[in-house]
């Protein structure tokens, strides 16, 4: 049982890995970024490449996969999505169409595809990732096996919310932030400037999805499409767990992991996805605003 | 009649026409690849009706379809020959003897668990009523509750998005009853009386572009009656419509539901013309593309959705045929949605609208003032 729970838990991890950026960019910025899924997909191919070209390990991948991702992120923030402000719908087509962009600009290898480049580890082809010795096996806790790639799963993603906490609760870009969740124009009537404030949040967002794909890489097969079944998932644990509540995304990972994991051990995996998909529709129609959301002015 | 609603009905007609005359120069394989097309086009209708004039973004519009597909799928699976030859007299589907219970008979009653089912979709009308009934009623169930709770907007997206996900999965998990995966192939065709509808064949074609047209007229009909004018009050401000006095939520259900029976019609003409029905209908992605389609067209125009659809269709398929292209094509898919969104947010039929106007209103220059304040007031409404 013990093991059941645990799986639950890197489940949750993993999805709350995910979901973090898009409950800051949504929550913040209302922008449903439909993108977000092939940010991830980026973060595991620049762990693919680095490892690739210059034999560095997962280790050195995360900071890289950060700063690419975040650049990225502000590059499409600045190119799309500062235009659909308010256009809550819209941002969600816009993006979806840049996330097919990106798909295909791995998948053709930015298009040098038709002049017979190619770069080893992009295309349209499959790609794998060693994982350090070090993060390899299993521990032994309680009688209880406990894979060890998953108890770093479960660490950075600890280590990234909490940092997101400190950032959004402890700093004054946090309190900014937080002041244009709660009212954008208000916000902008104190003298924040808030398109530079959604700029960097964006691309804050969009680098924790990098993070979030160098952890994906250690364990799935890399390959251009893997980002849409994650969009879909972190958008679920931020709409059950209320929009702009870092805790309510949290809290709402970690019960749909554990759900998940329990199930999956009861039946399949195929079934479990089901039955958390039925628990985030009740959910929903439940409570529409989420488990944890704030109080709106 | 205002010379702006001439000149719609207009085009509606020469559209009809179009498709009407298209098996003139066509050979059969292109015929068919056209039949699906406009298939494709019913979808983008039913998009247009629930997004542009019932302000619903459904991203789940592939479960209705899905519906109607297998719906009438199971039942042209039970008139395929193969069905006929699994060692009993009676049909029975070639992949349920795979997922045989262990001494099972080889009957629909009981060969599997759940595949008694099967049974009354022997008759092929009973799988065509239910390829209707079915999507209805899954959008009444759901319109009720999330309409009544007076969830809306992105919320409705997300719930509609999770149950299409989640119908598929239990689809493929159910494999023994829906062969999983694999989806229903090898179908008999679809007869009405003793006529069989060949997918190659032009009066297939013409079955599918006369439901398009029926359905296209019924659906332009539909939004200029008084349900389809008070849709859209509710559409442009559901508060002030509900203190208004009227019943929101019916509204908004009712019309749910008429674009989801449109869509689980378009499913089943699809399993006509291309005689599969796949969980891949149910895919989020497929839900997204029929909205890209109806978006690039005309979220607003009932003809510009459908004309979008078939458009966007007709051009990946063309430039598919040039090999390796396929793939940039679909990258081009992507930016064009992206401008569209921008640039575009009415589609190409609000561009249309807009040229149009600008005629109207250089012809008729002494009508100009007035006219310019109706175009104002229409503007608005959309």
């Amino acid at each position: 049982m013990l093991e059941v729970l645990f799986i639950g838990l890197s489940l949750g991890s993993i999805l709350l890995l995910v979901a973090l950026g898009l409950a800051i960019t949504y929550g913040a910025m209302g922008v449903i970024n439909m993108a977000h899924g092939e940010m991830v997909m980026v973060g595991a191919y620049v762990t693919v490449l680095s490892g690739l070209w210059l034999g560095t390990n997962i280790f050195v991948a995360i900071p890289l996969a950060f700063i690419v991702t975040a650049l990225l992120g502000l590059f499409i923030e600045r190119i799309v999505v500062r235009k659909l402000y308010g256009r809550l719908l819209d941002t969600l087509l816009a993006t979806w169409g840049v996330a097919i962009l990106i798909q295909q600009a791995v998948r053709l290898e930015f298009g040098l595809s038709f002049f017979g480049i190619h770069i080893q580890g992009l295309g349209p082809g499959l790609q794998n990732v060693d994982v350090p010795g070090i993060l390899q096996g299993t521990l032994h806790i309680a009688g209880a096996d406990i894979n060890r790639y998953r108890t770093f799963i479960i660490l950075v993603t600890a280590v990234l919310t909490l940092a997101t906490w400190f950032l959004l609760y402890r700093t004054v870009a946090g309190t900014q932030v937080r002041a244009i969740i709660r009212n954008p124009k208000m916000a902008a009537a104190c003298g924040i400037d808030v398109d530079r404030v959604n700029a960097l949040t964006f691309a804050f967002g969009s680098g924790l999805a990098g993070v979030a794909g160098v952890m994906m890489s250690g364990f799935k097969t890399v390959f251009p499409d893997m980002g849409t079944p994650m969009v879909v998932d972190g958008f679920m644990v931020v709409v059950m767990g209320g929009v702009g509540s870092l805790l309510g995304s949290v809290l709402s990972a970690g019960i749909l992991g554990e759900i998940n994991g329990v199930v999956a051990a009861g039946t399949n995996d195929i079934l479990a996805r089901a039955v958390v998909f039925g628990v985030v529709i009740a959910i929903i129609i439940l409570k529409p605003k989420g488990l944890f959301a704030l109080k709106g002015r | 009649m205002s010379s702006q609603r001439r000149i719609d009905w207009a085009i509606y007609a020469g559209f009809v026409i179009l498709i009407m005359l298209v098996p003139l120069v066509m050979d059969p394989f292109w015929l068919n690849r056209i039949a699906k097309y406009l298939v494709f086009g019913m979808l983008g209708i039913a998009v247009a009706l629930s997004w542009g004039y019932a302000g619903i973004l459904n991203l789940g519009q592939g479960l209705f379809f899905g519906a109607g597909a297998y719906m009438l799928a199971m039942s042209l699976k039970l008139a395929s020959a193969t069905s006929l030859q699994q060692g009993s007299d009676r049909p029975v589907p070639d992949f349920m003897l795979w997922n045989a219970e262990p001494g099972a008979k080889t009957e629909l009653c009981c060969i599997t668990k759940a595949s008694f089912l099967w049974l009354p979709f022997q008759s092929q009308w009973f799988g065509f009523a239910m390829g209707l009934i079915l999507p209805v009623l899954m959008a009444v169930v759901v319109g009720l509750i999330v309409f009544r709770k007076r969830i809306s907007g992105v919320f409705v997206s997300i719930i509609m998005l999770a149950l299409v996900l989640l119908v598929r999965l239990v689809m493929i998990d159910a494999q023994p009853v829906t062969n999983g995966f694999n989806g229903l192939t090898d179908l008999g065709w679809f007869k009405i009386g003793d006529f069989e509808f060949d997918p190659y064949i032009v009066p297939t074609y013409y079955l599918i572009a006369g439901s398009l047209s029926v359905v296209l007229l019924a659906a332009r009909l539909l939004i200029d009656t008084r349900a389809g004018v008070i849709l859209q009050a509710v559409r442009n401000d559901e508060n002030r419509a509900r203190y208004l006095g009227f019943d929101v939520p019916a509204y908004q259900t009712f019309f749910f539901a008429v674009s989801a029976a449109i869509a689980g019609f378009a499913g089943m003409l699809y399993v006509i013309v291309s005689e599969f029905a796949s969980p891949t209908f149910m895919d989020l992605s497929f839900s997204i593309t029929m909205v890209v389609w109806a978006a690039v067209g005309g979220r607003a125009s009932i003809l510009g959705a459908c004309i979008g659809a078939i458009a966007i269709n007709m051009i990946s398929a063309t430039v598919s045929e040039t090999e390796g292209f396929a793939e940039a094509w679909k990258a081009i898919i992507g930016l064009i949605f992206v401008l569209v969104v921008l640039y575009l947010p009415r589609g190409i039929a609000g561009l249309a609208h807009d040229l149009i106007d600008r005629v109207v209103a250089r012809k008729t220059p002494r009508a100009s003032p007035v006219l310019r304040v109706h175009d104002a007031t229409s503007q608005l409404a959309e």
